[in-house]
């Protein structure tokens, strides 16, 4: 049952992160990055941190991929549906990308009989406590990340006054 | 009166700023009022002193000659230099106030009708005013050190005053000249200074005469120092042979040449041989050289004055011969005498230059061939002209009488040989004083035109005159009269030894005057054909003379030899000398310079440059890369990152 | 199922976000792809704490942050997309070149 619902979850992600990748027309691209986001919730699920699974759910599903989707209506155009959206050099971004996988997999290697041996707790009350005492000061300063991040939002879209 | 006598001289100054710098320049300008008025009350303050000093109302100080001795530390340079503002008074100083006044009031009165039509008149009072409180300060001075100063600052306004109407050559060459010859005889004066200074230690003339009084000083010292100063009086005094300058200091105005250099300035060389009299006093041999040079000057100016037709001119040479009679008084252990010919030569001097310049004013001319017959036109002019000449000449009873009497008088108890020279020189001023009035006021007109144009003076001009001529007349008198000047100004010294018959002296001093004016009237009253002929007889003798005996020549050589000289070594220094050390030496440099070049512009340089060029043909190299794509630096940085860590791995 | 796994498919998944990184000509396809480098690291935070650290929770506050500041990039990043778009009307990485030197 567990190993079905990974292997599922898991080949969603790899399948709608390329076809994020890969698709041409970008608001395919951007509903493809909501459906990966979402089993990577689901892959939180699967990991015991039910926590997560809802804010992955909250923040990215239905924050990021739905702001995504407003901006490629809003930005973009007709001829985009048509032309080629990778660059020429794909090659060699291939390689990297094939070269980095191989480093990381030759280190993943080391973990293959790592297993769980603890039942899944709920985590809720765990985070909490940790973000108001040991990541309090952290806590407070995505605060002033997300306002910082707000204003400079509002600031660069907002319409040019005319002087 | 007497405790404040320091301000006399320092009233003409300030009078003189306020002048130079208030007001407006100009014909109509009110400033030489401001002047006259300045001068008029230090005349009354120094007049007053005199009146007193004379007749013994302000006693002299205990044991000592001087009335008044009062001073204040002014400039201090370590413990040995010290320097101090001062008053001194005593005899001849209370004399030359009064002169200096006197005459520099008269002559400001004088100018207003004078200069009445010049454009500088605001500067012209500015400058007399100056003149006046530097000369002024110079008879007061206790100190040698400030007399010096104030020795320059009325050699300056001498400068200022010949050079006045600059715009001519003729003043601008003058007064270059002047400057420059007095200067010449001021580093003799500088000398005496430093050498007193080093013996002493002191610059204070009190001071001083205490330390000579004592034999402090040794005598050749002494000798050195009166000789030093000797030098400086003969500048400053025109005596030989540096008494060039005189005769071209008249082309200044006429009033100026009265004040200056005939009355005041001109004595100054003598005031400071008096005011140091006991320095010469314990030194015979400057006192015998100043006697000498003394006679020779009065000698000498006296037979150039015979042949000059210029009227300034002939007052000039009278100067410097009437100056030698001071000089040669002094050096004759005359000390009395030849302050009191001071004395009364600067009222008949005064009162003759400024009688020329009313001539001068009514004729348009230097030149007395184009006078003659002018008592008629300016009777008041002519008649005090006359009693100066009359005076000068030597008319008994008359004040030059009894000053030259008194020189004379002195010159025989020291040398009856120099006596003689200076009895026949007396003659001779007789004789050319007496031709110069005959030639201007007496006979016939000899240029009609100029004649009838003459016309007398303005009051302004000619009261002075008649102020001057009372003084010519009776100053002499008044002054010999039951010893008042002689227990004024005197110093105990030595005296000549040689006693002379009673009637001898004035007996040949009478004889030398009626020869020498009864000669002057019979060779030039009439026609002047007779002294023309003689002239042509003895046209060598007075070519010398109208050369000044080629002095002139004789400096001009002396310059001229100079240059020469200057010029060779000029050759020498840069033909040879910067042939062989400079040039060679620089050649050796830029044979070294240039391989230095060579090897810096090759090596050194090039390793530069090559740097340089190396960091630019990478840096264009690099440029190709980076197209501005922040998607390929991601690239790069992705490429980097794998390959860093495959190779970290795979360790 | 062994940690091995998970981390395989966030490493794979971070891989395909680079690829993506790097590729696309579209600005919000490059977002995109780093959203998805995000999301494999945090799958590789989550794993790890899920299995060797069973105990403690940091982890998965680490990855909580990291939701975060990825929601801030995102807003500013898709911002300034639209201001750039707004400004010389194209979103294509290759047609911003005023870094050139």
């Amino acid at each position: 049952m567990e190993q079905i619902v990974f292997y599922s979850l898991s080949a969603v992600a790899l399948g709608a992160g390329l076809a994020v990748v890969l698709m041409r027309n970008v608001l395919h691209s951007a509903l493809m990055l909501g459906l990966a986001l979402m089993a990577v919730a689901g892959l939180f699920g699967s990991l015991g941190a039910d926590f997560l699974f809802a804010g992955q759910i909250v923040v990215y599903v239905t924050g990021v991929a739905v702001l995504v989707l407003f901006v490629v209506m809003l930005a973009g155009r007709e001829s985009d549906l048509h032309s080629v959206q990778t660059n020429e050099k794909w090659p060699l971004a291939l390689a990297i990308a094939g070269v980095t996988f191989c480093g990381l997999w030759r280190l993943f290697c080391t973990y293959s009989n790592t297993m769980v041996r603890t039942p899944a707790v709920p985590t809720t009350e765990g985070i909490g406590i940790l973000l108001l005492s040991d990541y309090a000061l952290p806590f407070e300063l995505i605060s002033l990340i997300l306002l910082a991040a707000l204003i400079g939002a509002i600031h660069f879209s907002r319409a040019e006054e005319k002087q | 009166m007497l405790q404040t006598a320091y301000l006399i001289p320092l009233i003409p100054l300030v009078t003189s700023l306020v002048i130079l710098f208030g007001g407006k320049e100009g014909k109509d300008s009110k400033m030489p009022f401001l002047g006259i008025a300045a001068m008029g009350w230090c005349f009354i303050h120094a007049s007053v002193v005199f009146f007193q000093a004379l007749t013994g109302r302000i006693a002299l100080d205990p044991g000592n000659g001087y009335f008044l001795y009062e001073q204040l530390p002014w400039l201090a340079w370590g413990d040995r230099l010290r320097i101090y503002l001062g008053v001194l008074i005593d005899g001849p100083a209370v004399t030359l106030l009064f002169v200096v006044t006197l005459v520099s009031l008269l002559v400001q009165i004088y100018s207003l009708g004078y200069m009445h039509d010049d454009k500088r008149k605001k500067r012209y009072y500015a400058f007399l005013s100056f003149f006046t409180s530097a000369m002024l300060g110079m008879v007061l001075s206790s100190s040698v050190f400030i007399l010096f100063a104030c020795w320059e600052l009325v050699g300056v306004s001498s400068y200022l005053l010949i050079g006045f109407w600059f715009e001519k050559p003729g003043p601008a060459y003058a007064s270059k000249k002047a400057f420059m010859t007095t200067k010449l005889a001021d580093c003799g004066f500088y000398v005496g200074l430093l050498l007193l200074f080093y013996y002493t230690g002191t610059f204070d003339l009190v001071q001083i005469g205490n330390q000579v009084e004592k034999g402090l000083i040794p005598v050749n010292v002494l000798n050195a120092i009166g000789i030093g100063f000797l030098i400086g009086a003969i500048g400053k005094s025109a005596q030989l042979p540096l008494f060039i300058w005189l005769p071209d200091a008249m082309e200044g105005p006429t009033p100026v040449s009265a004040l200056i250099h005939a009355a005041t300035m001109v004595v100054a060389g003598i005031y400071l041989i008096a005011r140091t009299y006991f320095i010469f006093n314990a030194a015979p041999a400057a006192l015998s050289a100043a006697a000498w040079v003394g006679l020779f000057t009065a000698f000498i100016a006296a037979t150039m004055a015979v042949t000059a037709y210029d009227i300034k001119k002939v007052l000039a040479y009278s100067t410097i011969s009437q100056l030698g009679y001071m000089m040669l008084g002094l050096g004759v252990y005359g000390y009395t005498s030849a302050l009191f010919h001071l004395t009364t030569h600067a009222f008949f001097k005064a009162l003759l230059f400024l009688g020329a310049g009313s001539v001068i004013h009514a004729v348009h001319s230097n030149d007395m061939r184009d006078m003659g017959g002018l008592l008629k036109r300016m009777p008041a002019t002519g008649t005090t002209v006359g009693i100066a000449t009359l005076t000068i000449a030597g008319m008994p009873f008359l004040s030059g009488w009894w000053s030259k009497e008194a020189i004379l008088h002195d010159v025989y108890a020291y040398s009856p040989g120099m006596w003689v020279i200076a009895v026949f020189t007396a003659g001779l001023t007789a004789f050319y004083m007496a031709r110069m009035y005959v030639l201007t006021f007496l006979g016939t007109p000899r240029n009609n035109e100029k004649y009838e144009h003459a016309h007398e003076s303005p009051t302004s001009m000619t009261a002075p005159l008649w102020v001057l001529a009372g003084f010519s007349l009776l100053a002499g008198g008044i002054l010999h009269y039951n010893h008042l000047f002689e227990h004024l100004v005197h110093f105990d010294g030595q005296h000549g030894k040689h006693h002379a018959p009673a009637f001898l002296l004035p007996g040949a001093a009478i004889f030398v005057f009626i020869f020498g004016v009864g000669l002057a009237h019979k060779l030039y009253s009439g026609s002047l054909e007779t002294a023309k002929s003689l002239r042509k007889q003895f046209s060598w003798a007075v070519d010398t003379l109208e050369k000044r005996y080629y002095f002139d020549d004789f400096f001009l050589w002396l310059v001229d030899l100079s240059d020469k000289l200057a010029a060779a070594a000029f050759w020498i220094d840069s033909k040879i000398i910067d042939a062989i050390f400079i040039d060679g030496w620089a050649l050796v440099v830029r044979a070294f310079a240039a391989v230095h070049d060579f090897i810096d512009s090759f090596f050194v340089d090039g390793a530069v440059d090559g740097v340089g060029t190396l960091t630019q043909d990478a840096g264009s190299g690099l440029r190709k890369l980076v197209r501005g794509q922040v998607q390929e630096y991601l690239l790069y940085v992705s490429l980097a990152v794998a390959v860093y860590a495959t190779f970290m791995l795979s360790r | 199922m062994t940690l091995s796994a998970y981390l395989t498919v966030a490493g794979l998944l971070f891989c395909i976000g680079l690829f993506g990184a790097l590729t696309r000509r579209n600005t919000i396809g490059i977002l995109m792809g780093i959203e998805l480098m995000f999301n494999a690291a945090n799958l590789n935070l989550v794993a790890f704490n899920r299995f060797l650290h069973f105990d403690r929770l940091d982890g998965n506050v680490m990855t909580l942050f990291i939701i975060g500041v990825a929601a801030a990039e995102a807003v500013v990043g898709l911002a300034l997309v639209v201001a750039i778009y707004r400004n010389i009307n194209t979103i294509y990485a290759e047609d911003f070149n005023l870094l050139k030197g």
